[in-house]
Parts: C-alpha cells; structure tokens; sequence
C-alpha cells in the first residue's frame, strides 16, 4: 500500500471511527446530567435499588437521546437557495433547500457554518423525500464578499438535551452590499446636459403621462388643443401632460480611502444612487477598480451595489451569486 | 393554544413525580394540599405568580422556615422536609408563566422529586409514578424542541413527532431494566426501603382488652395486613387456619383481660413451647396496614425471633419480649416489621395445665361475678352430660352456629352484651360466639379462653396474604394430653373477611404486581445477579422429569442463532461494500506508481500539483528526468481519458524506464557533489 492510499485508508477509518459531528451540551442537558451524577452517587452510596433504576432510566435517555439525534442528521442533503440582496447591518432573508433521503428529521436548525453571518431558520419536522426551504433571516456584519464554507444543521431532538451539529461542505460566496441609509451630501453637478423635457422653458409642457386639461394660452403650441374635448367645451382646451426629466450622474468613489472611510463613501454612494435612480435617472459609478456605466433602471442600481461591494476587495466579480 | 398541549403534559408529568413521593405517605398532608391546589390551576391555565414570580418566591422562603423548624423539633424527618421542599418549588414553578426557562426548571424539580420518592418508598405504585412521569416529561421536552424550531404561526406537527419519541421511549425503558439487571451491585446489602406508611390509617391492631358491643366494621376491610411465606408451602390457594396474637382469659362481663404479665426484658429470640417434629417455619411480614407490635404466628406458635423493624430511616435487627397471654411484641417502634415463626402442626398446642402459672390455671375456669344463670343451664341443656372437653366444645359450637345468626350491625354496648347475644338479639359477630362458647364451657367445668389473631391466608404468587377483614376470635379449649385446641363457634362463612368480593379480587391483583415489583426490583441483589448470569450460562433444567421434553431448542440457542445471524449479516454487508466498491482504473494504479517513484526520487512538488503539471513543469526547466516522464505522462493521459489502455507488460516497461533514469539522475547528482570537493582538496 502506498503511504498515499495508507492516507486515504487511515482517513476514512477516523471518519466511521469520528463521525463529522460536534455535541454540545444544552443548559438544561447540563443540569439533566449533574442530577444523574447525583443520582448514581446515591445509588452508589445507599445501595437503593429505585435509584439504580432511576440512574439507568436517565442514563438510557442520554443515550437513545444520542441515537434519535443521529437519525436526524443522517441522510440530510442541503443546498443554498441563496438571499435576494443581502445589505450589511440589516436582516436580509436567506433560504436553503434541505431535503431527507430516508427517515424523518425533527427540530432542525439551519446556519452558516464559521461565517459572520448570524441568525438561523428551522425546520420542525421534515418528512422522508421533500424538499424544503428553509428561510432565516440572517445579518452581515460589514459590506464585501463572504466566503461561505458549508451549511451547519442542528438538532436538539429528542428532549433537547443535547445540541448535534453536522456540517454540510458546501463552497459559496455571498456578496453583502454596503448598509443601507441616507445621503447626506448632494450628487453634485449632472454629467451631461438635460435629456427629454428637462430643458424645456414651458415647464409643464413635458411629454409623460396626462395630467388634465385647461384652457389653451396664448402662443402656446396649437398642437396641445385636444379637439374632442374644445368641441364639447365650447373653446379651446389643452392637454397638459407631465414632465419627465431624466438627468446622467457618474458617482465616484476616489482612490486612496480605506477602512472606515471607504465604507462611509461605498454607503453615501449606494445612498445616492438609490435615490437618483429612484427618481428615473441614470447612474454611473467610478471607481479605482473600474467604471461603471450609465443606465437607470434597477438592474443598473445592483450593478452599481455589487461594483461598491467587491472596492477593496479580491476575487472574482462573476460567480459571486453562489449563494 | 400553541403550547396548550405541551404545557399540560409537562404538569401532569410534574404531579406523576410528585405523586412518587406522595404513595409513600410521608410527605405532611398540607404540602399536598397546596401542590394539588396549585396542580390543578396549572392545569386549568391559570398562573396565579406569572405577574409576581420573584415575590411569591418569598413564599418558598416561609415554607423552608416552616420546615426547617419541623426538622428541628424532630417531627420531620430531613430527607421528607427536602422532599416536600422540592414538591414546593415545582408548584411555584408551575403556577409561573411559561418559558424555557421555567419549563426547564419544572422537568428538573420533578427529576429530583422521583428521587426523593425512591429514597421515601419501595411501593409500585412508585413505579408506575416513575414510568408516566417519564413518558409525560419527555413527550412535553420533544414537543417543545419541535416547537422552537417551528416558525412562528405554522402548526406544530404533534402526531409525527410521537410515533419515533415512542420507539426511542420503548428503547429507553428497555435499556433501563438492561442496566438495572446487570450494572454489578457493589454493595451486598442490597435493600430498598421497606417501610412507607402508605394512604390511611392503619385499621387492626391488638388492645389489651377485647370488648363486647363494637361494631364489626374491620370484617369489610380488605387492606393487607399481613404477608407470609410457608415451608412447607402447602398447595392450596386458601389456606384457612388460625393466625394467632394473642389469648384472654377473664372476662368481667364486657370485656376480656389477661392475668398474665410481661416475662423477661426482651431477646432476639422468644420461645412460647417446646416443638416437635413437623414444624411450618414462616418468614411474616407485618405491612403498615396492620398497625400494631403484636407478632402474629399460625397456630400454634411454638418459636419467634430473627426479627427486624422497619422504619423510614432504614431496617434494624429488633428485639422480641413475650407478655401474658402468650403475646409477643416488639420493643422497637416500626412502621413494619419482618420475622421468623415457627409452629406447630395442627391437632393441639400440647401445653399441659400443670406447668401452666398458677394464676393462668385458675382462670381458665373464672366467670363473671353477674352471669346470666340462664348462660350454664342452656350449657348444660345442650350438652346433655357430655364431659369429654374437645366433643362438649364442638357440641355447644355446632348449637350456637345454629341457634345464632352471625351479624356486623349491634347496637352498641348493652349491659350483659353475652345474655343480649344469646337470649335476646340471638345474633353477633365473632367476638360474641367465641365469648359465649369460652364461657359456656367454663359454666360446666371445662378450661377454655379466647383467642384472638387473623382467620385465613390467600396465596398470591408463592406467598399467603391476610386482610385486615380476616380479623377473628375464637376459643381455644384445654384438652388433656393435646393442651390447648381451637374450636370456632362462628359459622364458617362469616370467619373470613367479609369485604367486597371485587375490591378483594382488585386488591389481590395490585398484591399479586407488588409481590413480583418487590422481589424483581426492591430486592434485586447481586445474588440475583449472579443468579442471571448463571441461568443464561446454564440454562436450569427442569425439576419435573416427567415433563415431556421440548422439541424446540432451548432459549439461548435461539439467542446464540440470533447474535449469529446478526454478525453473518453484519460481515456480508461489509463484504459486499468491500467487493462491488469501484475499482481503481489500471491507469489510475499505473500513475500511483509512478508517483511513487517521483517520491523516493525527492523530486519537489507543488502542494496539488498534478503529473502533467509536473511534466510541464520539468520541461520548462530542462530536468535530466522529463526525457523519461514524457512519454509516461503522455502514455497515463491516453490510458486513462484517450481510451488506449495500457498493453500487457507496457506498465512495468515504462516504470522500468523511469526507475532507470532516476538511478542516473541520482548517480548524476553524486558525481557532482563529488567534483567540487575533489577541485576544493587539490
């Protein structure tokens, strides 16, 4: 045998030998097994045979306890379903996908295994064969990519005296936007000039939806009369319509910032381009570590968040959305 | 409710563990009181401190005062004082509001209740305590960890949850009685409590004095008073005989005294006669039910001793003295006792009347000084000159049982209660037959006196159990040559207890499971387990050799067949894994060796680099030994993903290849270590 293969052997006879398991021992499971100490001190020392009883009634509990919890944790199968959007300092819903092969699992919970991430969803009982999602509402410490190492699923069943974790290998990244708040500072100046009506001097003559009608002025354009509405009025109506004003703003994150300061520039920025993109225009970012270019709508605001979300970090900006 | 469910599980489990300590009958009445009260408005959702918890604690305060005070004043006992402080602070937990924490704190309250009830009782209703508060505790633990991880506002999935909890349970249960039988006792003497005062007053008992005009109503009590063991057993399931206390000889005309006093100052041992051949040795048990000192023996008693009481601190040897009358009582106070009798067979006590005391002797024929003249005519009209002592006792007995009916309801007391019996009512209970037949026999001249004890014996399992209903009197008459001979003038049917036919049958049941608790459980020793592991190494064989042979195989040749079906399924399973595991690829052990001779070759390697990187990598920097892993690398890539297999031979071909030019290369690389130190020396 190679001392490869030998390698191999040894490790997989340390994993049937050491299961991936790791127990923890509940507040009440702690007192349940100093009171079951207690009580085979006094079996030990009176002789009385209610209390052997007693002592292998509690040490049986332990144990079926250890078997019922196993059961639950075997045959799992979990994957990400992933989060929407995931802001930094703010819940953000999570899911997972946990399915069982065989048996029922009871009473478990979900998390990220040594992630920042806090808070976990659970499942109270999963029958044999479906697949449920489980949704938790999680929480980031800070903006960037976490690195997601596999899914920790935790059973107290059956009497909760014992917490049994396995944790599921699963590789991901989940990419935190800056937390969310409030701009405190003024875009600044447009990048360009005004697109659609936004130049126009006769300010409620803009080119949106219908806003109403009234009374044609003098030396307004003919072309505004709505003539149904004159001819059943008896004089000259026109239509106003709502202005639409569409504005470009490149927002830039300047080289050089770090720390707390970059985070404060990433969040003021994600701010603003909420905002203005909220209000219909279009948002473009600049940054050392590339541009992004100008558009409106949502996609571009996620755009623009996962471009702030990866400043100051490495790695692939891809396949980030593992998770 | 969401928790509703949960919640009442977990009291109910609570009041089961309460209840073990309550069966033993020791806890005072008032904290049974307040833990009922407060059981019951848990149970009705009402959680009276849920606003106050930390100032109703104060309660729990005045209660330990209040309890500690007992201890101190030696009315309570520590362990019970403890016990009921525990039962108190699982109230107060249950009338709190409902949280983990508090849930927490109820489970483990009733845990250290159940062991306070094993340290206060040995009953089986403790048993049956343990077992519900074990079943109930644990379905309200699973019901609340499933309902933790539930969402909030999805329901909580009750009956998926039972069906596993009750195997785990039933497992559980097993694996309890599996380490009670064979967790070695380290401790020979083995015993749990053996004396709990039970629920109810103790209702028999032996006075001094036996007085006409009582009423009858112990003769409808079944409780049980008195356990015993014969040997020989004999084989019936209702033994019938006379189990002596104690015997009177004056009678004033309402009640029967005795002339005799206390003989000695006690001894381990006491004995009433000499025995003779054939003598029922009984090892008596006299349960808290019975409620007196007075050792009771089947008639007639010859030896006493080896006797113990028991108490609820524990067992103790205890000394026996003998009183007038042929009484024996303990000196030592029990709440029950055991010990050793041994009797004489039937047929006559053969005292004899001159070794009698002297006072003893004159009073087997006293009468009292007002007897109804109407008492010996009537004697003397049914005996019809009869003198033989034993025909003119059964003679006046046989005449009472039909001139008299037998009844429990009297009047009260009268004033000549025996010339009420026989000339007026014409109708009483035991008392009053064996009263009227000693005297009788006395108005003409025969030696008689009254005997009193228990009349019957009921076999339970291989033990005869005597009700407090089978109280009896009867009389024993002088004989000469046999001593003293029981006659009984009650008529038969009425002479055993008169209780309720299905409280009997009931009571007899709960006799029959407490007998097999006591033996299996209360007094399970390290004998017993030897005993165990004995039969399971050798099986007993059957007493009974008439007995037709089993045609099926004896139980642990099934056991055996079992364990070794169970490893030859356990070893085919491994072995099938083992065999239809997938195979490595040729290609997959052809490049393990190569890497194996990289290895002894020293050849640095990147952390995961693979062969063809390796490769790559050699080349690059022109190492003597990338001539000879090309074509290998080339040959591996091809067998394993260009499918062209390896030729047979073509392996060890290439390995040889390799291994020929690592030898080089190592040769290589000494010559060049050499040559700087050759041109370093000239």
């Amino acid at each position: 045998m190679t001392p490869r293969r030998r390698k191999q052997w040894w490790a997989r006879v340390r994993a049937w030998l050491r299961p991936p398991r790791t127990l923890k021992v509940t507040r009440i499971g702690r007192t349940y097994l100093v009171v079951t100490f207690g009580v085979g001190l006094g079996a030990l020392n009176t002789g009385n045979n209610l209390l052997y009883l007693l002592l292998g009634l509690l040490l049986s509990m332990v144990v079926v306890s250890g078997v019922l919890s196993e059961r639950c944790l075997q045959d799992v199968s979990v994957r990400r379903v992933g989060a929407d959007a995931a802001f930094a300092a703010e819940p953000f819903a999570f899911r997972w996908a946990i399915a069982k092969k065989r048996g029922h699992g009871f009473a478990l919970t979900l998390g990220e295994a040594d992630s920042p991430l806090t808070g976990e969803g659970g499942v109270g009982y999963l029958p044999m064969g479906v697949d449920h999602v489980v949704r938790a509402n999680l929480t980031a410490p800070r903006r960037g990519p976490v690195l997601l190492t596999g899914v920790r699923v935790t059973t107290t069943w059956p009497l909760g005296l014992f917490a049994k974790s396995r944790v599921f290998s699963l590789e991901g990244t989940l990419l935190v936007y800056p937390r969310r708040g409030y701009a405190c500072q003024d875009p600044g100046e447009a990048e360009r000039g005004p697109v659609g009506d936004a130049g126009n001097p006769r300010r409620n003559d803009g080119t949106g939806d219908v806003s109403g009608l009234r009374e044609l002025m003098q030396g307004e354009d003919a072309r505004r009369i709505h003539w149904r509405k004159s001819a059943s009025a008896g004089k000259l109506l026109r239509v106003e319509r709502e202005r639409e004003e569409r504005r470009t703003w490149v927002l830039a994150v300047v080289a050089g910032l770090e720390g707390d300061a970059l985070e404060r520039r990433c969040e003021e920025v994600a701010a603003l381009a909420h905002r203005l993109i909220e209000e219909g225009h279009e948002v473009g970012l600049d940054t050392a570590d590339g541009r992004v270019r100008p558009a409106a709508g949502t996609a571009q605001e996620r755009r623009v968040l996962r471009a702030l979300a990866w400043l100051g970090h490495e790695g692939p900006h891809e396949d980030e959305e593992a998770a | 409710m969401r928790h509703g469910l949960r919640l009442r599980l977990r009291d109910l489990g609570a009041g089961a563990a309460f209840a073990s300590m309550g069966v033993s009958g020791q806890l005072p009445v008032w904290t049974l009181a307040l833990y009922g009260l407060a059981l019951l408005c848990a149970l009705m959702g009402r959680r009276l401190f849920g606003r106050r918890a930390k100032l109703t604690a104060l309660l729990l305060l005045v209660v330990a005062v209040v309890l500690g005070m007992n201890v101190l004043a030696g009315s309570l006992n520590l362990v019970v004082a403890a016990c009921a402080f525990a039962g108190l602070i699982s109230a107060h937990r249950l009338l709190s509001t409902p949280e983990p924490a508090t849930d927490g704190q109820v489970h483990l309250s009733g845990l250290l209740m159940v062991a306070g009830g094993a340290a206060l009782t040995g009953e089986l209703t403790y048993g049956v305590c343990l077992v519900a508060f074990g079943v109930l505790s644990s379905m309200s633990l699973a019901l609340g960890v499933v309902e933790a991880a539930v969402p909030e506002g999805e329901p909580v999935p009750v009956r998926q949850v039972m069906r596993p909890l009750a195997t785990g349970l039933t497992f559980a249960v097993a694996g309890a009685v599996a380490f009670f039988i064979l967790f070695p006792r380290l401790n020979w003497n083995m015993m749990g409590p053996r004396a709990a005062p039970g629920l109810g007053a103790a209702t028999t008992g032996f006075s001094n004095t036996v007085r006409l005009g009582g009423a009858g109503t112990i003769k409808g009590n079944p409780r049980i008073v008195l356990r015993a063991t014969l040997d020989p057993a004999p084989d019936k399931e209702n033994l019938d005989a006379y189990w002596v206390g104690r015997t009177y000889d004056i009678f004033d005309g309402q009640e029967w005294t005795n002339v005799g006093g206390a003989r000695g100052t006690g001894d381990w041992m006491v004995t009433l006669r000499p025995g003779s051949e054939g003598l029922i040795h009984q090892r008596v048990e006299l349960l808290p039910a019975y409620g007196a000192s007075t050792l009771v023996a089947l008639e007639t008693p010859s030896r006493l001793g080896n006797a113990a009481s028991h108490t609820q601190t524990g067992s103790r040897r205890a000394r026996i003295q003998e009183l007038g009358g042929g009484e024996v009582r303990f000196l030592d106070p029990g709440i029950a006792f055991s010990y050793e009798a041994y009797s004489l067979p039937p047929g006559g006590s053969g005292d004899s009347f001159q070794k009698l005391p002297a006072n003893e002797q004159d009073a087997l024929l006293t009468l009292p000084e007002n007897i109804d003249p109407r008492v010996a005519q009537t004697a003397a009209r049914v005996l019809n000159g009869e003198r033989e002592p034993l025909a003119a006792a059964q003679k006046l007995a046989a005449w009472l049982q039909r001139e008299n009916s037998y009844t429990l309801e009297l009047g009260g007391d009268v004033e000549d209660p025996l010339a009420d019996f026989l000339f007026e009512r014409k109708a009483g209970h035991c008392e009053h037959f064996a009263t009227a037949l000693t005297l009788m026999l006395r108005t003409q001249g025969f030696r008689a006196r009254l005997a009193t004890g228990f009349f019957g014996g009921e076999r339970v399992n291989d033990v005869y159990i005597v009700r407090a209903g089978d109280a009896h009197a009867w009389t024993h008459v002088l004989v000469p040559g046999r001593g003293f001979v029981t006659v009984d003038a009650t008529p038969p049917a009425h002479r055993a207890s008169q209780a309720s036919e299905f409280l009997q049958d009931l009571l007899g049941f709960y006799e029959s499971l407490e007998e097999r608790w006591r033996s299996a459980v209360v007094d399970y020793s390290f004998r017993d387990q030897l005993d165990v592991a004995r039969a399971l190494v050798r099986p007993p064989k059957g007493s009974d050799e008439d007995e037709s042979p089993s045609r099926l195989p004896p139980l642990r040749a099934w056991a055996t067949a079992l364990v070794a079906g169970a490893v030859t399924y356990g070893v085919w399973r491994r072995l099938a894994r083992f065999l239809g595991r997938e195979r490595p690829h040729d290609a997959t052990r052809f490049v393990d060796a190569v890497e194996a001779q990289l290895a002894s070759a020293r050849l640095e390697r990147h952390e995961g680099e693979t062969l063809e990187e390796l490769d790559a990598r050699l080349a690059r920097e022109h190492h003597p030994l990338s001539p000879a892993l090309s074509p290998i690398t080339r040959r591996y890539l091809e067998a394993r993903f260009g499918g062209r297999p390896l030729r047979q031979g073509e392996s060890a071909e290439l390995l040889a290849t390799l291994k020929r030019a690592i030898a080089a290369d190592a040769r290589r690389a000494a010559a060049e270590e050499r040559a700087p130190r050759a041109r370093r020396a000239s």
